[in-house]
């Protein structure tokens, strides 16, 4: 039962099924979707952390896969990211609690000067369903506000967005930044004008080209 | 010689195949829940009233010996080699502001960032495709008024685009009066409403208008690149 269920929940996650009211997606019309499996499996006294990491984990690593390889589209992560967002609604008072534990926290913000969000939420929505705690930041963010947030959250990782030329060259001085103050922070970034040239001039850490590859970075240097 | 208008959501030819790639869907049919979305979006658009065009044709015209900029009213354009050299036949140039407006701007941002993300997505996509339209409409205006004095026009080339520096934004909204359209300038370049876009049009007796132009510019992942 919980193994079907489970299963279930990562198929929900991963096609984008919110709850039973939902028509989408059209072939599992009608079907529990992410709010009803998260209730059932909590009923059935299974634990939060294993709801995340045998059932969203799972179901949006495929998504990550899929839209890495261009076999779904930004709607349809969204679709999914909603489907994992009602799922968490029932689990985050674990996560509060202690009672379940994600795996670390990455901190995102779009850079200052940047107004630009959409591929800085696709990527908080991917992190957080790979297991995350995610602290969103939201745009047009200074150096100041990425280091109160890692002062507040000692050993998070920190995700960098930018989708402009002028914008890019503010991701040197954020990271440089960040680094005089805690060199040990990881610094991620992302954005259509960057790429790995970019990263390693500014002395970032990592660059990747979709949500998929910041999750696979955290997952090895983090996880 | 400035003029601004002002255009209705039925007046424009909504590019469908550029909200279908915007959307993702170049080739695959696009899921059943998102054609209702966009019908919704449409229904809604029909209220926008802030969607606005302007333009401004500059005759003193002055192309730099290096081939990689032109000057304007006396502001140095670093358009780079490519643009510069799709320009250089033209003895006048128009600079142009088109804008979707700040409503469905507002509107896209806000529903991406809270109770509809999927919904907010479609806004911004089809922000992004008025934005375009009201480009088109403005070209084709510029075109025709061109016509009778036997001058054609260039493609339309943009900041940020084929190794134009975006920050020139500001030299060529410097050319224009304050907030052309309501749209305004960040810093950083940035236009706001953010769903705007500006450039330049060349115009002269020996230009030219290409049809294919994605294999001038560098961004290689764009979705609007068209494979042909």
């Amino acid at each position: 039962m919980k193994d079907e269920l489970l299963k279930k929940l990562s198929a929900c996650v991963e096609f984008g099924k919110t709850n039973k009211a939902a028509l989408y997606p059209p072939q599992m019309k009608g079907e529990d979707g992410a709010d009803e499996i998260t209730s059932q499996l909590l009923d059935e006294g299974v634990g939060a952390q294993e709801i995340l990491t045998g059932g969203l984990m799972p179901g949006m690593e495929k998504v990550g896969i899929k839209f890495r390889e261009n076999k779904i589209f930004v709607p349809q992560v969204l679709m999914s990211a909603k489907a994992m967002g009602m799922s968490m609604v029932h689990l985050k008072p674990f996560f509060i609690s202690g009672a379940a534990k994600q795996k670390g926290t990455f901190i995102i913000g779009t850079v200052q000067g940047d107004l630009h969000d959409i591929g800085k939420n696709l990527v908080a929505m991917m992190v957080e369903g790979s297991g995350y705690k995610v602290i969103d930041l939201g745009t047009d963010c200074l150096a100041e506000k990425y280091i109160a947030a890692i002062k507040e959250n000692p050993g998070a990782a920190v995700g960098l967005s930018a989708l402009l030329t002028t914008t890019m060259v503010n991701m040197e001085q954020i990271t440089k930044d960040i680094k005089a103050v805690f060199p040990e922070t990881l610094v991620t970034i992302g954005g259509a004008p960057v790429n790995d040239d970019f990263c390693l001039k500014i002395g970032a850490d990592n660059y990747s080209a979709d949500p998929q590859g910041v999750v696979d970075f955290l997952n090895t240097k983090i996880a | 010689m400035k003029v601004e208008f002002t255009y209705q959501f039925e007046e424009l030819a909504i590019d469908m195949d550029r909200l279908r790639k915007g959307l993702g869907y170049s080739e695959e049919p696009i899921p059943e829940l998102f054609i209702d979305y966009l019908k919704k979006v449409k229904e809604d658009c029909r209220e926008l009233t802030d969607i606005c065009g302007a333009f401004r044709i500059c005759e003193e015209l002055q192309f730099a010996d290096n081939k990689r900029s032109f000057f304007a009213d006396g502001a140095e354009f670093k358009v780079g080699r490519t643009i510069a050299q799709k320009l250089r036949k033209a003895d006048k140039m128009a600079f142009f502001v088109c804008t979707a407006g700040k409503t469905i701007s507002e509107k896209a941002s806000s529903l991406l960032k809270g109770e509809d993300p999927v919904f907010g997505y479609v806004y911004d996509i089809m922000g992004s495709a008025i934005a375009e339209a009201v480009a088109d409409e403005v070209q084709h205006h510029i075109e025709q008024q061109m016509l009778p004095l036997g001058a054609k026009i260039t493609n339309r080339y943009s900041p940020g685009y084929c190794h134009w520096n975006v920050s020139d934004q500001h030299k060529l909204f410097s050319l224009f009066d304050e907030n052309p359209c309501g749209v305004s300038l960040t810093e950083s370049a940035l236009m706001n409403p953010v769903k705007s876009v500006s450039g330049v049009i060349g115009i002269g007796q020996d230009v030219e208008f290409q049809d294919y132009q994605c294999s001038l510019c560098a961004m290689k992942d764009c979705v609007y690149r068209s494979d042909e």
